[in-house]
């Protein structure tokens, strides 16, 4: 496997700071000629001045900033041939060479990629040509085979000067961009076939549209950010409104203050662990939070009283499961943490309450804050008791595996702990005035 | 010699509200203008035209590379080292299609002759043709001009905005920005 890893990294290696510069200079070599003839000139000309504005005239996707010299390069392609594509590249690659930090390595890989793209899909329209197929369906094939040949040379560069795995980086780069890539490649082919029928004074309704479409696009995606910050922000509050609750949840039971956050934090722990999606993690986090909200409707009396409860008043506290569902279920908000908060005292043998679920009738989110609940109560520090040792914790844990805790959620907790250097691990159990810390952070 | 392209440039610069307020600060101005000394002086006494003009043309770049830091500066220098490449693979002279000068309402004579202190004429064993002189620009003052004068044109350009206060930054319209901040 590494052996593979190396192989690969090395054949980038050789391609893409050394393969790329030199296709470059022999597809450039070959080309320059072209340049010469006095006919061509005036075609020079007008792709530099078509490249400098293109540019300088992006097109701004969600996550990627397109311009449009790709579509200046293909039209170049298909009006006249790869010479004026290749010219157009040079002239962009020239013009940001002097504008930017230059990196040489980086200009001529980059050069590189592009002129081979450009030949690759010059070679490929003189074949099509050659088979007689209609422009209006090579023009499509064309535009694809260069965006494809683009994307995955491209990748190959970013790969190798980013060290990131070439297939992936191909897989995102087609993701993010592919529609307004071809949008723009089947933009440019029409316009060139446009100029080709009627002459070069298309050029300025093709450029209107393309401008026209420069800003749509800003519109739609500045409105799409700014939704997307308003998701984060109203997010951030929720987020804060929950720690509050976590808090004044807490803040009731005085033995248990900062009990919800770790909770919460264990919970995501082993979320994590197992491989959920980070929106679950994310869930089960805020699960964790909220698993004790019950506990508002318990009488003080009951829930801080000294020494043993009585088995009515331990009836009573066994309600706050209950009690944190209905309140839940009331607000209509957060119902995905439904599961969490009324069978997080369930057990794997059926034993446990409000509703003594059985093995797999239980929530995955409630047998995950089982156990962290469990961890937390026996570690942490009670007014009228110190903490079980961490190990004890772990062996309770372990005996309790297939019981009363699920046996595979049950080993990869064990494991995280261990696996947790012993600092860390104190300072999370010691966490006793985050809670409060975090409650006035809300409220200011 | 781009009197045209300044003035347009300034009224496009008055249009998007700009004024003179304070100049930017250049360094080693001193430069630019042993530079135009010298090419007036290569005007006045074309013999010795080639040597001047090269000499100016150093002391733009030390004035350029100087300024770098202003992208507009930067543009120029795209443009320099454009016609750089054609004038030193051509004899420090830029050569010029003679066909597109004659439209031009000059007397074509010195360059034909080979006694203009700046132009020669483009013939079948000129370098780099596409870089020379060879675009017939018919206004506003017509002229013809090379793939570097754009560049030169477009620096310019930029630089009136930058005087202007309303500088233009063609990284960050890249970026998709608007417009620059002063720098």
């Amino acid at each position: 496997m590494r052996l593979k890893v190396e192989t690969r990294s090395k054949i980038k290696a050789l391609i893409v700071p050394i393969g790329f510069p030199i296709a470059a200079i022999l597809i450039f070599a070959s080309l320059v000629p072209e340049w010469e003839p006095r006919e061509h000139w005036g075609i020079l000309f007008a792709y530099t001045l078509l490249t400098i504005f293109s540019t300088f005239a992006p097109i701004r996707t969600l996550n990627t900033i397109l311009t449009l010299n790709n579509a200046v390069i293909f039209s170049g392609i298909l009006l006249f041939g790869a010479w004026v594509g290749v010219w157009s590249a040079v002239v962009e690659t020239l013009t940001l060479a002097f504008l930017m930090r230059f990196n040489p390595v980086k200009a001529f890989a980059n050069i590189g990629q592009l002129v081979i793209t450009i030949w690759a899909v010059d070679y490929l329209k003189n074949a099509l040509d050659y088979l007689s197929i209609s422009p209006m369906i090579s023009d499509l094939i064309i535009a694809g085979a260069y965006w494809f040949i683009n994307i995955v040379l491209c990748a190959l560069g970013i790969s190798y000067f980013f060290q990131t795995g070439w297939f992936s980086t191909v897989k995102n780069m087609a993701k993010g961009t592919t529609l307004t890539y071809l949008l723009l490649m089947v933009m440019a082919g029409i316009g060139s076939r446009l100029v080709e029928l009627y002459g070069i004074y298309t050029v300025i309704p093709m450029m209107a549209a393309f401008t026209t479409m420069s800003f749509v696009f800003h519109q739609y995606y500045d409105s799409l950010n700014k939704l997307h910050q308003k998701v984060e922000e109203v997010k951030s509050f929720n987020h804060r409104f929950l720690t509050t609750m976590a808090a004044s949840i807490d803040a009731r039971d005085r033995y248990t203050s900062g009990h919800s956050q770790r909770v919460a934090h264990w919970g995501r722990e082993i979320a994590k662990d197992i491989g959920l999606s980070s929106e679950k993690v994310e869930e089960i986090y805020v699960g964790g939070i909220l698993h004790d909200i019950g506990k508002i409707g318990i009488e003080d009396e009951i829930l801080n009283k000294k020494g043993r409860l009585t088995p009515e008043e331990y009836d009573k506290i066994k309600q706050h499961t209950v009690i944190g569902y209905e309140i839940i279920l009331q607000a209509g908000m957060f119902n995905e943490l439904l599961p969490a908060i009324r069978s997080h005292h369930e057990r794997i043998d059926g034993k446990g309450y409000p509703d003594g679920l059985v093995g797999d009738e239980i929530p995955l989110m409630a047998k995950i804050l089982a156990i962290s609940d469990a961890f937390d109560a026996m570690v942490a520090d009670r007014p009228y008791r110190k903490g079980l040792p961490v190990e004890e914790a772990l062996n309770e844990i372990r005996r309790g595996s297939g019981t009363q805790f699920d046996e595979e959620l049950a080993g990869h907790f064990i494991e995280i702990i261990q696996r947790m250097p012993r600092e860390e691990l104190e300072s999370i159990i010691q966490q006793e005035t985050q809670s409060q810390k975090q409650l006035q952070e809300a409220i200011h | 010699m781009l009197l045209d392209v300044i003035c347009l440039s300034f009224i496009v610069a008055l249009i998007r509200g700009g004024r003179i307020r304070e100049f930017p600060k250049f360094r080693n101005l001193a430069f630019l203008f042993v530079s135009i000394g010298l090419q007036i002086c290569s005007a006045i006494y074309p013999p010795a035209g080639g040597v001047l003009i090269s000499i100016a043309y150093l002391f733009i770049l030390l004035f350029l590379i100087f300024n770098r830091h202003y992208e507009d500066i930067r543009i120029f220098m795209v443009g320099w080292f454009l016609n750089a490449i054609a004038i030193w693979s051509n004899q420090g002279k830029m050569p010029i299609d003679i066909e597109q000068a004659k439209k031009l309402p000059y007397d074509l004579t010195p360059v034909i002759n080979g006694t203009n202190f700046k132009h020669s004429v483009l013939t079948e064993s000129t370098n780099l043709p596409f870089l020379t002189d060879v675009i017939y620009m018919p206004s506003i003052i017509p002229r013809v001009i090379s793939i570097g004068d754009i560049f030169i044109m477009l620096g310019a350009f930029l630089l009136v905005q930058r005087f202007m206060n309303k500088p233009i930054s063609l990284l960050q319209l890249r970026e998709g920005k608007s417009y620059a901040t002063k720098s």
